[in-house]
């Protein structure tokens, strides 16, 4: 049986995504040291429950602000309405550490907030008005403002293709317009909103940065004290192990909800909604409603940046500022580069062979973006050590794992999905009867990828590279495991400078990832308007 | 010479659920061969592994008295000098339309383009040479995509559902125009369609396939007269489509 480049590619593809997951849980067969001895006595038990309550604060919140925005910008016309719909995915340009920084400079005893109450009502130092926000309800609210976009995002797709008929059906069946939301519109789109929750889920049990900064144990900063306080790389992997396990089950959980997820879409009974017009108190509430989560997750971060950028650091286009981020769009840009050719190879793969080995295999390839930056970073610091010491270490040492080749390769692990569903999407767009045609036109293979398909994908490809470029800038765990001596990215410099609590000098790398990561924003904008069943009619 | 010979042809997606039972047929040079059957009877399929876009379960597939499928051997599409026209029309929407009916055209680019411009002239859409496909009507585009298959000289020009999504008056018209041209040309053709007109109007022979089973075959003439007599449920079928 001969096998084509078509084939092998997705295969070979799958090896080199599956090796650094597959090295750290293969510790969890190795021997157990003295050292996880004392973190199962002392502190696993103290990592497992802040996770979990992280987890269910979080979730709670999201679900609440996500789901509750949607609904009031699908199904209501107030104030402001036009803006919010768009505006209420701003805070996802921000990354929960950065919110996190922002906050501590904000409501810290000596934070922005607290002294300008002080100020304004001539108070002593001794009065503190805010909370404490460096502690696990602190850190819920900053994933929760952060992340409920994912939630956001998915129920207003869902709230959209709901018909009228069937609410309207719940209305003359005596449901007042919040029962018809909480059973009738909700349910009908658990599984949209279940995917979501799996996102944020992910999102907040493989964060760093947030939870190091408020000094909160959680399996993340346990990971790395194991590792660079314990010098104890073993017991570092199997305690990454336990966490990638809990991923693996939230992966399981999201894909199972996702194939449910037709239920909520009966498209050949759809009608669009109509908006009902709110005055009055109901008017001000839904405006307050859907200001507030932009408030705190976009407007308050943003402007305590710039204040401190404008008003402590007036310089800091620096050169290190030029320098850092010069090494962080030139990785990005490699990586999202990679990512993109690959998603299109695969993709092409797929539809040209049509196997359905291949299917799977590129399923199974899009899994890296539910892995934590910092396990798939261990992962590939071990298989690139490895290397340098079988075959590389002749010529000399550290050549792999002092290069930026592992942060490139943790890069394209962790994004290609994004690659890969919006090359798949340019894909479902090219009908195939063009393959066929081409191919009675004797073309075929290569050719037909570069004189049909790509110049047909070029949106899709731009689009691709956007996304990972916006995900690879915020990256923090991984970077800081894996980039080589003395190379800084803005999320490091940012981290950096935040850990020594020189918040004005990590505002200026802060702005930066903030804008690029408006980036995606701007373009899932687009997609949502253009993907509206209302915009076809 | 036969340009296009079936022989014993049978085709399964899923073992014992046959789309293709047995199918034989014979196709001259020149001569312009219509596929008649329901939705779903398996003429499409027939169409598609005569183009080698699917491969056979078993029979074989020979043009020119040469085998391109069989058991043991199969010419790959690109291989196969085959024509195809399709209903959606599939034209290369970042191409112009002169670009697209020089895409499979070999030779240098003065002899490609005067290859395509004689054909774009002969379907009189000469003048939307630099235009692209969205900016042509649906009638337009048919006629663009029937000349994109004939322009490499292809040995068989395969048709599926040509005038499926044009109105009445634009298929008419489209028929008589094309069988012009192509028994001028004296290219083979087998057009695919459940339009009995298709078939009375623009071609020598007929098939009438059901359930991946040819029931009738003969001169269009043959199976206009044994259809009125006989062939009660496909005419049912063909009123309701």
């Amino acid at each position: 049986m001969r096998f084509s480049f078509w084939e092998i590619t997705p295969v070979a593809l799958f090896i080199i995504f599956v090796a650094p997951v597959a090295i750290v849980l293969f510790s969890l067969t190795g021997d157990y040291s003295e050292n996880w001895s004392h973190l199962y006595q002392y502190v696993l038990t103290r990592y497992i429950l802040n996770t979990a309550y992280l987890v269910a604060g979080v979730s709670i919140l999201v679900t609440v602000v996500g789901v509750g925005t949607a609904w009031l910008v699908t199904n209501y016309n107030f104030t402001g309405k036009n803006i919010f719909e768009w505006a209420l995915i701003l805070p996802l340009a921000v990354p929960p550490y950065i919110l996190a920084y922002t906050f501590t400079g904000l409501f810290d005893t000596f934070g922005t907030a607290n002294n300008l109450i002080r100020d304004v009502f001539d108070l002593g130092r001794e009065f503190t008005f805010f909370p404490k926000v460096r502690n696990v309800p602190g850190a819920i609210v900053v994933f929760s403002f952060t992340l409920y976009p994912y939630v956001y995002l998915v129920s207003r797709m869902a709230f959209i293709n709901q018909s009228r008929t069937m609410l309207e059906a719940g209305r003359t069946l005596g449901l007042n317009k919040f029962q018809t939301f909480y059973k009738l519109g909700v349910p009908m789109i658990r599984p949209a909103i279940i995917g979501g929750l799996m996102l944020v889920i992910m999102e907040t049990i493989s964060d760093f940065g947030a939870v190091d900064h408020f000094a909160i144990s959680t399996f993340t900063t346990g990971v790395f004290r194991t590792w660079f306080g314990m010098y104890d790389i073993e017991t570092a992997k199997q305690l990454a192990s336990l966490l990638l396990i809990f991923a693996v089950i939230l992966i399981l959980i999201e894909r199972y909800s996702r194939r449910n997820a037709s239920y909520s879409n009966a498209m050949s009974l759809y009608k669009p909604l109509s908006l009902t017009k709110l005055k009055g108190v109901p008017n001000t509430l839904a405006f307050l409603i859907c200001f507030t989560p932009i408030f705190i997750g976009f407007l308050l971060p943003v402007m305590e940046l710039f204040y401190w950028a404008l008003n402590y650091k007036l310089d800091f286009f620096n050169d290190k500022f030029i320098t850092t981020a010069w090494n962080t769009f030139y990785l990005a840009l490699i990586a999202a580069f990679l990512c993109s050719v690959l998603a299109v190879i695969i993709n092409f793969s797929i539809r040209y062979r049509g196997n359905n080995y291949l299917k799977v295999m590129s399923s199974f390839l899009t899994v890296g973006y539910a892995v934590p930056g910092l396990i798939l970073a261990i992962g590939v610091m071990q298989m690139l050590t490895y290397f340098d010491h079988s075959f590389v270490s002749k010529f000399s040492n550290f050549v792999l794992t002092g290069s930026i080749i592992g942060l490139v390769l943790a890069y394209v692990i962790k994004s290609y999905a994004l690659s890969s569903s919006t090359i798949e999407s340019g894909y479902q767009r090219i009908n195939s009867r063009v393959d066929d045609v081409a191919r009675t036109l004797k073309t075929s293979g290569w050719a037909l990828l570069a004189q049909v398909h790509l110049p047909l994908l070029k949106t899709s490809f731009l689009t691709s590279i956007l996304l990972v470029v916006s995900e690879v800038i915020k990256e923090l765990p991984a970077t800081l495991i894996l980039r080589p001596f003395n190379f800084d990215t803005l999320a490091v410099y940012t981290y950096i400078y935040a850990a020594e609590e020189r918040m004005y000098d990590a505002a200026a790398p802060s702005i930066a990832i903030v804008m690029v990561g408006l980036i995606p924003i701007i373009i899932l904008t687009r997609m949502i308007r253009t993907s509206r069943p209302a915009s076809r009619d | 010479m036969t340009a296009l010979e079936i022989k014993d042809l049978s085709h399964y997606y899923v073992k014992g659920k046959n789309v293709l039972n047995d199918v034989s047929l014979e196709l001259d040079k020149g001569e312009i061969l219509s596929i008649l059957g329901p939705s779903g009877c398996g003429k499409t399929t027939l169409l598609r592994i005569i183009a080698g876009l699917e491969k056979e379960t078993s029979g074989s597939v020979h043009m020119n008295d040469q085998i391109i499928s069989d058991h043991y051997h199969t010419v790959l599409t690109e291989n196969r000098n085959i024509g195809l026209v399709v209903q959606e029309r599939a034209l290369f929407p970042h191409l112009t339309i002169i670009s697209n009916v020089m895409f499979g055209v070999s030779g240098s680019k003065t002899e490609r383009h005067s290859t395509a411009m004689r054909l774009l002239k002969l379907f009189r859409v000469d003048r939307y040479a630099y235009n692209y496909p969205n900016e042509i009507s649906s009638g337009e585009q048919q006629r663009v995509a029937i000349a994109r298959a004939m322009a490499p000289n292809p040995k068989i020009l395969l048709m599926d559902e040509p005038f499926g999504t044009l109105d009445q008056s634009l298929t008419n018209q489209l028929r008589v125009e094309t069988r012009k041209i192509l028994k001028d040309n004296n290219i083979t053709a087998i057009i695919v369609s459940h339009d009995f007109d298709d078939a009375l109007s623009m071609s020598d022979k007929v098939i009438v396939i059901e359930d991946g089973t040819v029931i009738q075959s003969g001169s269009a003439k043959d199976i206009t007269h044994i259809s009125r007599e006989k062939s009660v449920k496909f005419s049912s079928i063909k009123a309701n489509t």
